[in-house]
């Protein structure tokens, strides 16, 4: 069986993370954790090791092993916990990580945003859950029936199976193919030589400065001056949706 | 197997993706469904961060920016909608909300529908839209028409 032996390894992380997932949702009855926490960590070591990079740039895989892991962890953690308060705190740490990542894809004016717009979002939600969770002092009831735990895994993971093998089947990217399309069946073309666009405003003069505040900043007022109004209306809506949707306390009391 | 950087990249962004979907499903705190799809959200920013950087332009940043924007409009809107829900039934639960017909209309299944006899109950406090603006001056007296 060919086939098996070259996609055992995908399908072996797979089916541990969806035990994992399914183990630790939270649960009326007494389960070990320690036994999901530890299918959870071989699935992400095996996935870890299926991505082993390129020899060269330790110091660059080794960063992105701490952040990926730091984050797919607290992802787990956050939908698995069935405290709310601490789900919320998870989230932080997940943002906080997908900062990192931000950060080593060259990105770093997104990852300092990012943090500034999501420390208030988060702030705002974890006061939100203590004020109305957390009013019985306990965890709630609700919080600790997950509906279809093994429906909603199962099913994910099977997608994410066929996420990955799409990856592993027709993602790669050889330096041997000079074309500049994907080949039919590939999905990710090589990166070409950046033409520049004569309506452009961005500067393409240096390639090596993409997330730059300058780049950055000529591209989304230059470029993609109108979808910037748009969201500006977008916010403003929101705001006064917001505002109509909101309880008076003439209504009710919270 | 060897993966390129792009190719790790985007399988992180897909294992957050999934996972965020796993908590949309499952979990019953309306806050916390909110906050999976937030994490869905942060999948996809790290795929086109990931583009951005292996093609070389600032398109996927500049597209990040946008979906941080209306992240950030869905969870003022979410947080106000959960408040007006919380309002009134008292609780987080999403279950309280899986049946939004009005308790006071009859049930019933099959084709044959029963004639709806709508008896209004003073106590229910239902919704009501506040008027707007003054009320318009009827004129006494003949009306004229052409």
């Amino acid at each position: 069986m060919d086939w098996s032996k070259e996609n055992g390894l995908l399908i072996i992380p797979l089916v541990l993370g969806c035990f994992a997932v399914c183990w630790l949702m939270p649960s009326t009855r007494q389960r070990p954790r320690i036994l999901g926490g530890l299918a959870a960590l071989a699935a992400i070591l095996m996935m870890q090791a299926m991505l082993l990079p390129p020899a060269g740039d330790y110091v660059r895989s080794v960063l992105f092993f701490v952040f990926a892991a730091a984050a797919v962890i607290s992802a787990g953690l956050m939908i698995t916990d069935r405290n709310p308060v601490y789900a919320a705190l998870w989230f932080a740490l997940v943002t906080l990580a997908v900062c990192g990542l931000f950060l080593l894809n060259a990105a770093p004016f997104l990852s300092a945003s990012t943090i500034i717009v999501y420390a208030g979002a988060i702030i705002v939600t974890f006061l939100f859950v203590i004020m109305l969770a957390q009013q019985s002092g306990t965890a709630t009831s609700y919080d600790q029936q997950p509906i279809q735990p093994l429906m909603a895994s199962v099913g994910g993971f099977i997608l994410l199976g066929a996420l990955l093998f799409t990856l592993q089947e027709w993602g790669h990217i050889d330096g041997t193919s000079t074309s500049e399309h994907a080949e039919p069946g590939q999905f990710i073309a090589l990166p070409k030589e950046i033409e520049p666009n004569p309506l452009s405003q961005a500067p393409h003069d240096n390639p090596h400065e993409i997330g730059s505040l300058r780049v950055l900043g000529r591209s989304l007022f230059g470029d993609y001056l109108f979808s910037v109004e748009i969201a500006g209306t977008v916010l403003l809506i929101a705001t006064i949706g917001a505002i109509a949707i909101a309880p008076r306390r003439s209504q009710g009391t919270l | 197997m060897t993966a390129t950087v792009l190719e790790s990249q985007l399988i992180v962004g897909a294992t957050l993706f999934i996972l965020g979907v796993i908590g949309f499903l499952t979990r019953r705190n309306l806050i916390l469904i909110m906050l999976s799809a937030e994490l869905m959200l942060h999948g996809v920013s790290i795929n086109l961060t990931a583009f951005s950087r292996y093609h070389g332009n600032p398109q996927g940043q500049v597209f990040t920016i946008f979906v941080l924007t209306i992240a950030a409009c869905e969870a003022g809107l979410a947080l106000s909608l959960i408040l007006s829900l919380y309002q009134r039934r008292k609780s987080l639960d999403v279950f309280l909300w899986g049946k939004l017909g009005e308790d006071d209309l009859p049930v019933f299944s099959g084709s044959q529908a029963p004639p709806v006899t709508v008896t209004a109950d003073p106590n229910v406090d239902l919704p009501h839209l506040t008027p707007a603006g003054r009320m318009p001056k009827t004129q006494p007296g003949p009306q004229t028409k052409t």
